[in-house]
C-alpha cells in the first residue's frame, strides 16, 4: 500500500495551515475528498488540490514532497501514523501531537513540538525558536515524546518543558531550558546565554562545555551518574552523538539551579 | 413597510397570551394593531406551527468592563481554541468563556436574545465598559453601576450623612456613568478586604469606617427606591460561596426593610452546613423566603459543567478561592482605589461533590420559587457557565426526564443530598417566556421590550416547536430586531447595533462640590472626567440610540 503523497505544486504566495490533514483520520477517504479538503491560505480558503498534486492512497502514512517553510502546522495534533516531509516545514510542526512520527528532511520553523505529548519528531536540519516550548498563554511546553534535531535549535528551546526528551545535535540559542519544569534536554554543541534561566526541575545534558551559566546555578562537582547509562541505553541507535553515548564511564560536571526558582534542576556538562 | 407574522403560536405573558394562534403586524420597528382590510401587507412570514416570543433579555451577564478584559487577556487558550471565522457580513472573533465583543453579540442574537445587561460597572471603568458594549453588535445594552465599597459612600455613611445626600450621590453616579441600575457587590466587603478583613458578616463592622453591610444595603435600597429608579437594588450578597451563607442571604432580604431588592446569582448564596462534608443545599429555605417576600426577586446564576472563568468585583471571595483556579492562574486587584476585582478560570466538574451540589442547588431554586416573575434565567455569564449554555439550561427546566438523566450522572454523594429528583415541576413555554422576556423587561422598567403588545419594539424570536428544547432554543428560525430580520436559522443575516438603556433620576447638584473635593484629593481622575456625556455615549455605539427610561419618585 503506497502512502498518500502530496506534492507541492509551487511555493504558496502566503502561509498555509495544514492542520486539517491531521484533524481527522485520512484513512478511508477517497482521493476526491482529499483533493477537496479546504485549507486556509493567508486569509482565504482554497482547495487542497489548488496547492498540491495528490497521489497514492489515504492511510496511516502521509508524504509531503517539495515541502516549503510556508507550510504551517504539519502534523498538528497527530495521534498516530507517520508523516514524512521532504523539504522544509513551517511553524508549529507537530504541535500538540500525541503519537505517531514526523520526519523532516530539511529545516523546521518556529514553535515546532510546542505542547507535544507523545510520539517522535525528527528534523534533519535546523529548528526555529521556541522548539518544544510553550506558546504564549500555555502553562506547559513539551509534555512527552521525543524530538531529535540534526542541526541547530533557535532561542528558548524547551521553554516550560514538562516531560519527554529534546535532543539537539548542533547548538541551541539563548534561554535554552528556560522555565523548564521537568524532562530531559540534550545539546551536542554550544548553548547561548542564560541556559536554564528559571528552571525548576529537569535535566539538561551538554556535550560541549557552555561559555557560562546564570549565576544562580551552583557547581556541585564531578559525578559518574548511573542515570546517564540509562539515558545512553534509551537513546542507543539514534543518529548523531546521542545514539553513540558510552554505556558506562561517562562523567559529568553537575550544576544545580535555578536557585532563584527551587533549584532542583540540573545542567550536566560532559567532561 | 408593513410586515405580517402570520399564524404563529404566541407566548406573551405580559398580556397573558399563552400559546394562542395570532398574527402579529410590524411597522417602522414597532408592533402595530391589525391593519384595516384596505392596507397592503408588504411582506408576510408564514409561522404556522412556530413558537413566537419577544426577543429574550439577559438581565445579568458580564459582557463588558475592566474585569472581562482582564479575563480575555488572561485566557489566550480560551480564545485560540474557539475561533469564529469572519463572513462577508460579520467580523471574526473568538472566545468560549470570555468571548470578544463581536462573538458575544452574534451568539446572543443567534440564540434569540436581543438585550443584555452588564451587572458590574465600576464608575471609574464606566467609559471603557460602554465602549466595549458599544462594540457589541446585535443586542440592546445597559449596565448596573457598582456602589457600596467606594470611599465616598462609606465616608458619607461614617459621618452620619442624611439619606438625602446619599440619594444625590447615587443619582449623580447613575447620570455620570449612564447606567440603568445600582449594583452592590459584597456590601462594603471589597473595601474591608483592603483593611485586611477576609470575611465580612452582615452585621460586622468595617474595620475603618465602622459601617456594616446591613447599613449599606439599607441606605442603598432606600436611595434606589426614593429616586424612583425602576430596577431594585441589585445585590450580590456577602459570603458568596461559603457553606452556611443561606443565613446571610435571608438576612440580606430583611436588610432591605420591605423595599424592593434583587438578589443576584442566588445559587451561590443558598448553601447550608448539613451533612458529613458540612456543605448542603439550602435552596428550599431560600425559595421559601423569596416566595414569602413579594419585594424580593432573584436570578439564579446556574452553574453548568465545563470550563469557564469567574470574573467578579468581589475581590474578597476571589482571593479566598484563588487556590481553586483551573488552569492555575488568577488576578485579584484593586481598581483605582474605588473597588476591586478578581478573575480566576474555573472548571466545574460533575464528578466533584461541591460542583455537582451547586448544579443541583441552582435547579432546585429554579423549581422551588413559585412565582416565575421573580426568578430569572441566568448563569451569571461567565461565572456559572458561558451564556451559550442557556438552551441546555432551558431543557433542564422543561424536561424532567432529561433532568433526572443528568442528575444520574453527577457525583453520587451530591445526588444523595439533593431533593432535585423528587421535584416534578417542568417549566412551560409560557413560564420560560416570563423568565427570559416579560419579567426582565418589567423589573428593569423598560416598557417597550419583553412583550408583543401594540407599541412594543419589534424584537421578536420565532422558534420551531421541537421536542428537544435545547435544539429549539439554540437555533431560532427567525429573529427580528426593530422589525428587521437579523437572524435566520440561527445565523446572522443582518448586523445591527441595538441601543442603550439608561435612567436619569433628578438630584440636587449641590453634591457635585463635595464630589469635586473628594475626587481632587483622593481619586485618580477628576469627578468631571468621570462623567460621560450623552453625546459621548452616542458616539460609543456605532450611532446607537440612548434611551432614557422614566423614574417615578417613591415616597421619601
Amino acid at each position: 500500500m503506497s502512502a498518500l503523497r502530496l506534492t507541492l505544486i509551487s511555493r504558496p504566495p502566503a502561509r498555509v495551515d495544514l492542520s486539517p490533514l491531521t484533524a481527522q483520520p485520512l484513512a478511508g477517504r477517497s482521493a476526491a475528498e482529499i483533493a477537496a479538503l479546504p485549507l486556509v491560505l493567508g486569509n482565504r480558503r482554497v482547495r487542497l488540490d489548488e496547492l498540491f498534486r495528490v497521489t497514492g492512497t489515504p492511510g496511516e502514512a502521509l508524504e509531503i514532497a517539495g515541502s516549503d517553510d510556508r507550510l504551517d502546522r504539519i502534523g498538528a495534533g497527530l495521534a498516530g501514523g507517520s508523516i514524512v516531509v521532504e523539504g522544509d516545514a513551517g511553524a508549529y510542526l507537530g504541535q500538540r501531537m500525541t503519537g505517531g512520527s514526523i520526519t523532516v528532511s530539511g529545516h523546521a520553523g518556529a514553535f515546532a513540538a510546542t505542547g507535544m505529548k507523545g510520539g517522535e519528531i525528527r528534523v534533519a536540519g535546523n529548528a526555529g525558536d521556541f522548539l518544544a516550548a510553550a506558546i504564549p498563554g500555555d502553562h506547559q511546553g513539551m509534555q512527552g515524546g521525543l524530538v531529535l534535531v540534526g542541526g541547530n535549535a533557535g532561542d528558548r528551546a524547551g521553554d516550560r518543558m514538562r516531560r519527554g526528551a529534546l535532543l539537539v545535535t548542533g547548538s541551541a540559542g539563548d534561554y535554552c531550558a528556560s522555565r523548564m519544569v521537568a524532562g530531559t534536554i540534550a545539546v551536542g554543541g554550544r548553548v547561548g546565554r542564560s541556559t536554564g534561566m528559571a528552571m525548576r526541575r529537569g535535566t539538561v545534558l551538554l556535550l560541549t562545555p557552555p561559555a557560562g551559566l546564570p549565576p544562580t546555578f551552583n557547581a556541585c562537582g564531578r559525578f559518574p551518574l548511573t542515570m546517564l547509562a540509562l539515558l545512553a541505553r534509551a537513546w542507543r541507535g539514534l543518529p548523531g552523538p546521542f545514539g553513540a553515548l558510552p554505556a558506562a564511564g561517562l562523567t559529568v560536571r553537575r550544576f544545580m539551579g535555578d536557585l532563584a526558582n527551587d533549584g532542583k534542576g540540573e545542567v550536566l556538562v560532559r567532561e | 413597510m408593513l410586515l405580517r407574522l402570520a399564524g404563529g403560536r404566541v407566548y406573551d405573558p405580559a398580556h397573558g397570551v399563552n400559546g394562542e394562534i395570532r398574527d402579529l403586524y410590524v411597522r417602522d420597528g414597532r408592533i402595530v394593531a391589525a391593519p384595516g382590510p384596505d392596507e397592503r401587507v408588504d411582506q408576510s412570514y408564514d409561522l404556522t406551527g412556530r413558537v413566537v416570543m419577544a426577543g429574550a433579555i439577559d438581565m445579568h451577564t458580564h459582557i463588558g468592563g475592566g474585569k472581562l478584559n482582564i479575563a480575555r487577556a488572561m485566557l489566550p487558550e480560551d480564545h485560540r481554541s474557539d475561533p469564529r471565522a469572519r463572513s462577508p457580513l460579520t467580523r471574526g472573533s473568538c472566545g468560549h468563556a470570555a468571548p470578544g465583543t463581536f462573538a458575544t453579540g452574534y451568539r446572543y442574537a443567534e440564540m434569540g436574545y436581543t438585550a443584555c445587561f452588564e451587572p458590574a460597572i465600576l464608575p471609574v471603568n464606566a467609559r471603557q465598559a460602554h465602549l466595549e458594549m458599544g462594540d457589541t453588535p446585535m443586542v440592546d445594552k445597559g449596565g448596573y453601576v457598582m456602589l457600596g465599597s467606594d470611599d465616598f459612600l462609606l465616608r458619607l455613611m461614617a459621618s452620619g450623612a442624611e439619606q438625602r445626600l446619599i440619594n444625590d450621590y447615587v443619582a449623580w453616579t447613575l447620570h455620570a456613568t449612564r447606567c440603568i441600575g445600582i449594583k452592590v457587590v459584597n456590601p462594603g466587603g471589597i473595601s474591608a478586604f483592603k483593611f485586611n478583613q477576609r470575611r465580612f458578616e452582615l452585621d460586622e463592622k468595617h474595620g475603618f469606617y465602622g459601617v456594616t453591610p446591613r447599613d449599606i444595603l439599607r441606605v442603598l435600597s432606600r436611595a434606589v427606591h426614593e429616586l424612583g429608579v425602576p430596577h431594585p437594588l441589585h445585590v450580590h450578597s456577602s459570603n458568596l460561596g461559603l457553606p452556611g451563607n443561606a443565613d446571610t442571604t435571608l438576612g440580606t432580604i430583611q436588610a432591605a426593610e420591605g423595599l424592593p431588592i434583587h438578589l443576584t446569582h442566588i445559587q451561590f448564596h443558598s448553601y447550608g452546613t448539613e451533612g458529613a462534608r458540612k456543605f448542603s443545599s439550602a435552596a428550599a429555605r431560600i425559595a421559601e423566603a423569596i416566595n414569602a417576600t413579594p419585594n424580593a426577586s432573584c436570578d439564579v446564576g446556574q452553574i453548568l459543567f465545563g470550563q469557564t472563568v469567574t470574573a467578579s468585583g468581589d475581590s474578597m471571595t476571589q482571593h479566598r478561592n484563588s487556590g481553586l483556579a483551573s488552569p492555575k492562574k488568577f488576578v485579584v486587584m484593586d481598581i483605582e482605589c474605588d473597588a476591586g476585582c478578581g478573575v480566576l478560570p474555573f472548571k466545574y466538574r460533575d464528578t466533584n461533590f461541591v460542583n455537582a451540589l451547586q448544579w443541583a442547588i441552582g435547579l432546585e431554586v429554579f423549581l422551588l420559587v413559585t412565582d416565575p416573575w421573580r426568578v430569572f434565567l441566568t448563569t451569571d455569564h461567565p461565572n456559572g457557565a458561558p451564556f451559550t449554555t442557556y438552551p441546555h439550561l432551558i431543557r433542564l427546566l422543561m424536561d424532567r426526564t432529561f433532568r433526572n438523566e443528568r442528575l444520574g450522572l453527577v457525583n453520587a454523594d451530591a445526588r444523595a443530598l439533593s431533593t432535585l429528583a423528587s421535584i416534578d415541576r417542568e417549566y412551560s413555554l409560557y413560564e420560560i417566556a416570563i423568565l427570559t422576556r416579560a419579567a426582565p423587561a418589567r423589573i428593569l422598567g423598560i416598557t417597550d421590550l419583553g412583550h408583543l403588545g401594540t407599541g412594543a419594539t419589534a424584537d421578536i424570536t420565532v422558534y420551531r416547536d421541537e421536542p428537544d428544547r435545547e435544539r429549539m432554543f439554540s437555533t431560532p428560525e427567525y429573529v427580528f430586531k426593530d422589525g428587521e430580520l437579523i437572524v435566520r436559522n440561527g445565523a446572522v443575516v443582518k448586523v445591527t447595533w441595538g441601543r442603550y438603556h439608561t435612567v436619569e433620576p433628578a438630584y440636587d447638584r449641590g453634591i457635585e462640590r463635595r464630589l469635586k473635593e473628594h475626587f481632587d484629593r483622593y481619586q485618580t481622575i477628576r469627578a468631571a472626567s468621570l462623567q460621560i456625556s450623552r453625546d459621548e455615549m452616542a458616539a460609543f455605539g456605532h450611532g446607537a440610540e440612548v434611551r432614557t427610561h422614566p423614574c417615578r419618585r417613591g415616597t421619601p
